[in-house]
């Protein structure tokens, strides 16, 4: 019983079906299954299952977008049963937007669903965001990461721009600031002083684990990953 | 009140009062699902043949062009600011049809040129537009914008790059400095027209009008008839008050209008069917919704960054091919090459995605897109003209050669495609003076033009640049 309630768990979030998602692990709550393993055996294998579909062309960006959505309702709802231990299933809090004057948001939504379904908790601005934005929300929510996607090479100084305002205030070693976008490179990166820089979703996933893995302070060095040139 | 003014407030008056969806829903759900619905109920499922990339059934794509049609009748725009949705009814949809321009005149004088309906295997020759806004260094827009127009053979209109900075600053999207950049584009862009002595070439602007204000700025500068106004939707089936902007000045100006909105296989139409419906779709809206004299759009691979792949060439020939069968809209269909100029690879793209869209029956379209068009300064002329070279010249073939012809190119760069070859930038590989390529370049370029002809491409039918 215990397998089928995870398999059918796993298909929902891997569907995008958030409502059946929240119906099932309420089952599996009052059935004494344990908030964690839930998680685990169901939740995680949903995610995974999902991005594996989406990297093979079965699944498309909708079901990427809803399964993301559907873990964090998901966690909201076992987060009163697990306490501390649920906050550690998430990676960190990340703050994503495309920057002021872009409205370019396929390449972005990718990388916020993919931080999302590989255990990020994603706050997304959308589109047209100004720089003062990305940090008032990184502040309010406590974040650790800020990052911010251009196609416009036009638009590429306000990502400058967060970087600069950060040092300006004093904020500088309180989030990492990644880039990334079309015309973004590993360059313009370390020109303007970001943590870091991915040329893809899954390199922006890699990315992001790296950094607050690293254990080191934001703004100390660019890492740079770019997972297709190696 | 001119009717193109009543038309464009009926629909603005729509934004405002139309049936409220958030943009969420609208991306996460209806898209997904009614176009799900759409291919399952005309069985169009898994009808992609990967082996025969140029599509060549004409029974396919006219079930394609009914499923497209009931889907942009049941859909409508969702417009992003006001969430609410600008709906059409069939009977607006059949008038715009048959109220639909024969033809569309861009330029004036010698430099005027006639674009037309084209069905598919079409001998009408089909219009080339130079260039995408590909960003270029203030000091170089002037001589790479002359020569993208310098053979007229090749090319008919221009839209020209996208300037990196205006008077030495960084142009930044959405500032002043973006509408100041505005005028200036015209008048850079108007040196360049009488460098190249075709002044009376027509203009698609503004090339730099990341947003509206860049285009408020400067489409004054273009007036009347012969010159086009660029509108870009966001996706799928969505459009804002920023396009609205654009169109409305541009029927200010008495542009012909380009409205465009793009379709992504592996976005929130989900598989290449349900990309190509949903670009039928747009087709049809843009011309009823916002006024589109003609229409700028086309399927993109979201996972490979472009369209030459097969999964997308095969897509583009049944969406194209579906519209032009069964209405006369005229489109623009951009080809969205990877690599950069002066590599093999970028003239394979451009080979097989221009030869497709040719013989499926687009009549316009604008290239290059050299590197993705991520890189400032990866853009030279040469790109163009070869572009216009192949576009030109396929006018006529048959989908079935052009078929055969797609399946020996493909494979020579189709592996690449998840990390093509960047290229060189146009100090490194275009002599800017004397207005031709490097001699590596060039030889670059008949190598791969006389293998082409040997593959049974036409290519000696229009021009040769030599
Ligand atoms: C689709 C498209 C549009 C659509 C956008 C629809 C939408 N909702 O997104 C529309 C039609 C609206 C559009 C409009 C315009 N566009 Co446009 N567009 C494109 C196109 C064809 C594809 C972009 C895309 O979706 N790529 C696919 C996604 C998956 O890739 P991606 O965004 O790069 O994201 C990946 C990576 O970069 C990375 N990534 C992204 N963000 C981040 C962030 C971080 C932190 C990290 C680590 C990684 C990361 O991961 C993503 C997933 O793998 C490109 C050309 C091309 N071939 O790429 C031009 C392009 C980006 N557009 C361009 C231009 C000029 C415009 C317009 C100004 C045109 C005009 N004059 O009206 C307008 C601007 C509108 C605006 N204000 O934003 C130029 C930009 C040139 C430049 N260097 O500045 C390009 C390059 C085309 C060109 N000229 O060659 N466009």
């Amino acid at each position: 019983m215990k397998d089928q309630l995870f398999e059918r768990l796993s298909n929902a979030i891997a569907e995008g079906e958030v409502e059946e998602a929240v119906v099932i692990v309420k089952e599996g709550l009052d059935a004494g299954i344990p908030p964690l393993e839930i998680m685990e055996e169901g939740g995680t294998k949903g995610l995974q299952l999902v991005s594996q579909r989406f990297s093979e062309g079965t699944a498309f960006l909708p079901e990427l977008m809803l399964a993301g959505d559907a873990m964090t309702e998901l966690l909201a709802l076992v987060l009163d049963k697990i306490g501390d231990e649920g906050a550690s299933e998430r990676l960190g809090k990340v703050v994503i937007g495309q920057v002021k004057g872009d409205l370019h948001d396929i390449g972005k939504n990718v990388v916020s669903a993919l931080l999302s379904v590989n255990g990020f908790e994603v706050y997304d601005l959308g589109v047209d965001v100004e720089p003062k934005a990305f940090i008032d929300k990184a502040k309010e929510v406590g974040a650790s990461i800020i990052a911010s996607s251009t196609l416009l090479t036009t638009s590429m100084p306000y990502q400058k721009d967060i970087v600069d305002y950060l040092k300006d205030v004093g904020l500088r070693d309180k989030f990492f600031c990644v880039v990334g976008g079309g015309p973004v490179t590993p360059d313009w990166a370390e020109k303007i002083g970001a943590d870091g820089y991915g040329r893809n979703a899954t390199d922006a996933v890699e990315l992001c684990k790296r950094l607050v893995k690293s254990g080191s302070a934001p703004g100390a060095k660019t890492e740079i990953v770019d997972l297709a040139q190696i | 009140m001119s009717i193109r003014i009543q038309r464009i407030m009926n629909s603005l008056e729509k934004a405002y009062t139309g049936p409220v969806c958030s943009v969420k829903e609208w991306d996460t759900k209806i898209i997904p699902r009614t176009i799900k619905a759409k291919l399952k109920e005309h069985r169009l499922e898994n009808t992609m043949d990967l082996d025969n990339p140029i599509n060549c059934d004409d029974d396919l794509a006219d079930a394609f062009f009914k499923a497209g049609y009931e889907l942009a009748l049941e859909m409508g725009l969702l417009c992003t600011d006001t969430e609410r949705i600008i709906k059409v009814t069939e009977k607006e949809l059949q008038e715009s049809l048959r109220e639909y321009p024969e033809e569309v005149k861009f330029g004036r004088g010698k430099d005027q040129v006639i674009m037309r309906p084209r069905k598919p295997e079409s001998e009408i020759e089909p219009i080339v537009c130079a260039s995408l806004g590909i960003v270029v260094s203030e000091e170089l827009y002037v001589p790479i914008t002359e020569g993208l127009i310098k053979y007229p053979k090749l090319v008919d209109v221009l839209h020209g790059p996208t300037l990196a900075t205006v008077y030495g600053k960084e142009v930044r999207s959405g500032t002043p400095y973006e509408t100041l950049m505005g005028r200036y584009e015209t008048e850079l862009r108007r040196q360049a027209t009488i460098r190249a002595e075709r002044e009376g070439i027509g203009h698609t602007g503004i090339a730099g009008a990341v947003t509206h204000y860049g285009h408020l700025g400067g489409a004054a500068f273009f007036p009347g008839e012969g010159n086009n106004t660029m509108s870009l939707c966001p996706v799928e089936l969505k459009t804002s008050m920023s396009n609205f902007h654009r169109i409305i000045m541009g029927i200010n100006c008495g542009h012909n209008i380009r409205a465009g909105g793009f379709s992504y296989i592996g976005g929130y139409a989900g598989p290449a069917e349900g990309a190509i419906l949903a670009n039928i779709a747009t087709d049809l809206l843009l011309p009823v919704i916002l006024q589109a004299t003609y229409v700028s759009s086309y399927v993109y691979d979201l996972q490979l960054f472009g369209n030459c792949g097969r999964k997308a060439v095969w897509a583009n020939s049944v969406a194209i091919q579906a519209v032009s069968r069964n209405t006369n809209i005229m489109r623009n269909k951009i080809v969205n090459e990877t690599a950069g100029p002066c590599t093999e690879m970028f003239l394979y793209e451009a080979a097989v995605g221009l030869m497709n869209h040719c013989v499926s029956g687009s009549s316009k379209t604008t290239q290059p897109r050299s590197a993705g068009g991520r890189y400032t300064d990866y853009l030279t002329p040469m790109e163009a003209w070869w572009c216009g070279e192949v576009f030109k010249s396929c006018a006529g073939m048959t989908r079935k050669h052009a078929n055969e012809i797609a399946k020996k190119i493909l494979p020579k760069y189709e592996d690449k495609l998840a990390n093509p070859d960047k290229g060189y930038s146009v100090r490194e590989c275009f002599d800017l003076e004397n207005m031709r390529p490097t001699p590596e370049y060039e030889a670059l370029y008949n190598r791969v033009r006389d293998e082409l002809i040997e593959l049974g491409m036409p290519l000696d039918k229009v021009y040769w640049t030599k």
